[in-house]
């Protein structure tokens, strides 16, 4: 073996010491540490061996100092010959061939390096093995200038986790307590199957099953599946109780883009037997099959506490692809727009926020059938909408489904005298033209103590509207009713973020709302998590 | 309070039931009988159609199932009557559709007895006013709610090929959602009926035993009439007036007839039983396809005019003049220009006997006189 054309004997790269892909600037780090090993080798050898290798020695690391200045100046030419994988008795190996495929293409000692990262990388993300390990050997002592690759890696060897915590997920549409079983690698294909029972704050309960798959029919992003029975109570704020069976596949999943489709079987029913008029006739069973696309740039610098940057979100839902003209169709677009400005002192920042959505169906008759109940936009709630990035659907002061149309519930003949309380009783039916916005400024209190846990103050004002255009509503449409039907609150509270989610305490004012709306002026918690 | 719900059930009344199909308004069991009633009793009401829920029953829980086995055992040694009706309260009128509404007025079906229940105790509707504590109405209703009901049951989701219910409940649902439920509901069915791999045929012949000795019980009660019952708050007259019964035994006799194939069992036991089946043809034809004061927005059928609509209560007075007790019953508009338009025509007739007569210079055709009292038919 000629070593001078063979510069890299041997380069471990450990997961531990691999934490950016920084090609560039690791080279240098490894060669460092790799020369502090051969250093600390040389060192123990030097104890052991007589003096006279000590010459033999002090060759070797001028040679290898050579090398690193050449390599760090000059670009190395070099190839890979073989890439070897080692210690996967499950996973298949075409897998791991897919994640380390750019080693091949390198043509240069830098680029190896920074493909090695890469690929280290990859296989740590695709959580199923403990430890991942590449080596760069050399290639066989007939080829020059090429490198054999080897990977090693160590499966784990309890494939089965679980746990427990505070999540949101975007089918629950608020964060809930879940606990969730993980199965890795069953079937070798990196495949992760879960299965999840969650629970959450306005009585949904889900239980879903799902697999990911990094590797399907040669597309680039990891794909997903997931079966979900999901159960949502809104008797007391709609009458009507939602039962959905769904499935649910994650075609398109990279930093700023996903696109999913769900196709979900959905039964509203009214156990209490109280509706009003509009909820009733929409009750019954019902097929969803939409497409959703959403579209997402966060370039805040905290989605708790966002004092800097912008954040846009987009998402676009088509309903009824599906071959029986039977199914829900609609066409559902939500739009929501962040800018946080810092104002330079004592950590004070301006948030601005501005979110709109629109529901409108499609087909024959479009413009006399109502929009589908569950689909609709609803708004109110307890959570900030500082932290809820992701269309209109809070104003704090209002309770949840607090405000839009609304109608009475059924009146039953009592014969007791109490009839006062059942007249007031009334159904929000949610609305298909959503607007909400809102200027939040937050800043630091005088207390270091309460600075340092990063308790902090803010003052708010939310204004939003949420009216009905379908059934031909649209046609009694104008700007002056549409001012009118704009609802408004402001108010100045403490908020407390912890590490599970975000508290605040608030005191709210509600500047403007109508006669039916269940809003209340007064000091309320409120509660967020970061999504 | 009561006035009010009273006044605003008066003006607006909506029926919310599963679609039409086979030539009828609805062809649902539960929600057929509900719109004859109405249309009995000539209120005006709005359709409205939900074809989304064909299990509005799902409610009902397999803890009553058990029950009504042990009840039905029960029964079977003791009179059915009562305890029977009671059963198939508690299971065929679990189902929420139909119902009658206002914007916040319900009579839901599997409240209070039925949506026809709620509508006479809320003073709405009330044809049994004479009837309903008779003894042998209230027994042929309890016939009619429970060994019919079972019939017509067992045909639709279990003795035929199911095609019917299909286009009955399922027709509007995407085909994945419709086939569960379809299947789901089978299954519900032959547990209620008590129908399992050992007892099918047991049961299969004790149904159609009791339909077939219920029709015979009914065209035997019927005879010639046009009603089942006789009013009897006026002692001296016998005057047939539809009531609830009419309306549930027509409804199930117009499913049997035209929405179940023609290969059924129970549609060709009905069919021998000829005046039973003179008297749903000719019913339907008075009530359901002639046209009506309230908007019917699914029907295509053109709506008969002329003589049916004077015949609607035939009135075999024996004894007295038509009785002042009854109900006044306010004539359609249609029924008042064909009766000016039939004036004139009568007059023109008579006029033009005349004329004949008079320029002629008689004849002795007096016979001409009798003749033309042709025109007064009303039998057609």
């Amino acid at each position: 073996m000629v070593k001078e054309d063979n510069p890299i004997s041997q380069v471990d790269e450990d997961e531990d010491e691999k934490e950016s892909s920084n090609g560039g600037e690791e080279e240098e780090e490894d060669d460092f540490d790799e020369d502090e090993d051969e250093d600390e080798d040389e060192e123990e050898e030097e104890q052991q061996l007589p003096v006279t290798s000590e010459s033999r020695m002090r060759a070797e690391r001028a040679r290898m100092e050579g090398i690193f200045h050449r390599i760090s100046s000059e670009r190395v030419p070099l190839r890979v010959h073989d890439v070897l994988i080692k210690g996967n008795n499950k996973t298949k190996e075409s897998l791991i061939e897919a994640e380390v495929e750019a080693l091949k293409n390198a043509t240069s000692v830098q680029e190896l390096l920074q493909a090695a990262t890469i690929a280290n990388a990859r296989l740590q993300k695709l959580d199923i093995f403990d430890s991942v390990n590449i080596t760069l050997d050399s290639g066989p002592p007939e080829l020059p200038g090429t490198s054999n690759v080897i990977v090693q890696v160590v499966e784990s060897k309890n494939p089965l986790t679980g746990d427990i915590g505070i999540f949101t997920k975007p089918e629950a549409k608020s964060w809930s307590l879940e606990g969730s079983l993980k199965l890795k690698n069953l079937f070798g294909y990196g495949d992760l199957w879960d299965g999840s029972l969650s629970y959450g704050w306005d009585q949904t309960s889900e239980v879903s099953a799902g697999v990911s798959l990094p590797r399907f029919m040669r597309l680039l992003t990891p794909v997903m599946a997931r079966v979900s029975l999901l159960s949502q109570d809104w008797l007391k704020f709609s009458s009507y109780k939602e039962q959905a069976l769904g499935l649910s596949l994650g075609l398109l999943s990279t930093k700023n883009h996903d696109l999913a489709y769900n196709i979900s079987w959905r039964t509203l029913t009214d156990p209490s037997q109280m509706a009003s008029k509009s909820i009733r006739r929409q009750l019954g069973h019902g097929l969803l099959s939409h497409l959703k696309y959403t579209f997402k740039i966060d370039r805040r610098n905290s989605s708790l506490r966002p004092t800097r940057g912008f954040a846009f979100v987009s998402t676009s839902q088509l309903g009824g692809i599906f071959p029986d003209y039977r199914s829900l169709r609609f066409i559902r677009q939500e739009v929501d727009l962040r800018y946080a400005l810092p104002l330079g002192f004592a950590g004070a920042a301006l948030n601005f926020g501005v979110a709109g959505g629109v529901l409108f169906p499609w087909g024959n008759g479009f413009l006399n059938t109502p929009a589908s109940l569950p689909d609709r936009f609803f708004l109110g709630g307890n959570s900030s909408p500082v932290c809820t990035l992701g269309g209109p659907t809070s104003l704090l002061g209002f309770k949840t489904r607090g405000l839009g149309p609304s109608e009475p519930k059924r009146q039953v003949k009592t014969n007791s005298e109490d009839t006062n309380s059942d007249t007031s009783e009334r159904d929000f039916l949610g609305g298909d033209l959503a607007v909400t916005a809102f200027a939040d400024l937050s800043f630091d209190l005088p207390l270091k103590v309460l600075r340092d846990s990063n308790i902090h103050a803010h003052a708010f004002a939310c204004a939003g509207s949420l009216t009905k255009l379908t059934e031909n509503a649209f046609q009694d449409f104008s700007f002056q009713k549409y001012r009118d039907s704009f609802r408004s609150s402001a108010g100045f509270g403490l908020i407390v973020p912890t590490k599970l989610f975000r508290m605040e305490v608030n005191y709210c004012y509600i500047v403007r709302q109508h006669e039916e709306d269940r809003a209340k002026t007064g000091v309320q918690f409120s509660f967020s998590s970061p999504l | 309070m009561d006035e009010a719900i009273q006044s605003e059930q008066q003006q607006h009344l909506t029926l919310v039931i599963r679609k039409a199909c086979f030539g009828l308004p609805t062809a649902c069991p539960s929600c057929l009988p509900v719109y004859i009633y109405l249309k009995f009793a000539n209120v005006p009401f709005d359709l409205s159609y939900n074809l989304t829920f064909p299990d509005s029953d799902h409610f009902l829980s397999i803890e009553s199932t058990k029950d009504k086995e042990k009840l039905l055992l029960l029964s079977t040694s003791v009179n059915f009557c009562d305890v029977s009706l009671d059963l198939q309260h508690l299971c065929s009128l679990a189902d929420q559709i139909p119902y009658v509404d206002t914007d916040t007025y319900v009579a839901y079906n599997n409240e209070k007895g039925g949506v026809i229940e709620s509508l006479k105790e809320d003073n709405i509707v009330n044809l049994d006013a004479g009837v309903q504590n008779l003894p042998e109405w209230v027994s042929t209703m309890a016939m009619i709610n429970s060994w019919l009901s079972d019939a017509i049951l067992y045909e639709l989701w279990v003795g035929s090929d199911g095609s019917s219910a299909h286009k009955i409940y399922y027709s509007d649902l995407p085909w994945p959602v419709g086939k569960l439920l379809y299947l789901k509901q089978v299954h519900n069915v032959k547990q209620l009926l008590g129908i399992s791999k050992e007892t099918a045929e047991r049961r299969e012949e004790e149904i159609y035993r009791r339909a077939t000795m219920a029709y015979q019980a009914l065209s035997t009660k019927l005879g010639e009439e046009s009603f089942f019952s006789d009013n009897r708050q006026v002692p001296t007259c016998y005057i047939f007036l539809p009531t609830s019964l009419d309306a549930f035994f027509l409804g199930h006799a117009l499913i049997t007839l035209y929405a179940l194939p023609e290969t059924s069992v129970l549609r060709g036991k009905l069919l021998e039983q000829a005046n039973l089946v003179k008297y749903a043809d000719k019913l339907k034809a008075e009530f359901l396809d002639a046209g009506s004061s309230s908007p019917d927005p699914s029907s295509s059928s053109v709506p008969r005019r002329g003589p049916s609509n004077w015949g609607k209560f035939r009135v075999p007075v024996t004894n007295c003049s038509k009785p002042k007790g009854q109900p006044k019953r306010e004539r359609t508009q249609e029924e008042k220009s064909f009766r000016r338009k039939a004036k004139y025509f009568l007059v023109t007739q008579m006029v033009a006997v005349l004329v004949f007569l008079s320029l002629l210079g008689g004849s002795d055709d007096t016979e001409v006189d009798a003749d033309g009292d042709d025109g007064f038919d009303y039998d057609g």
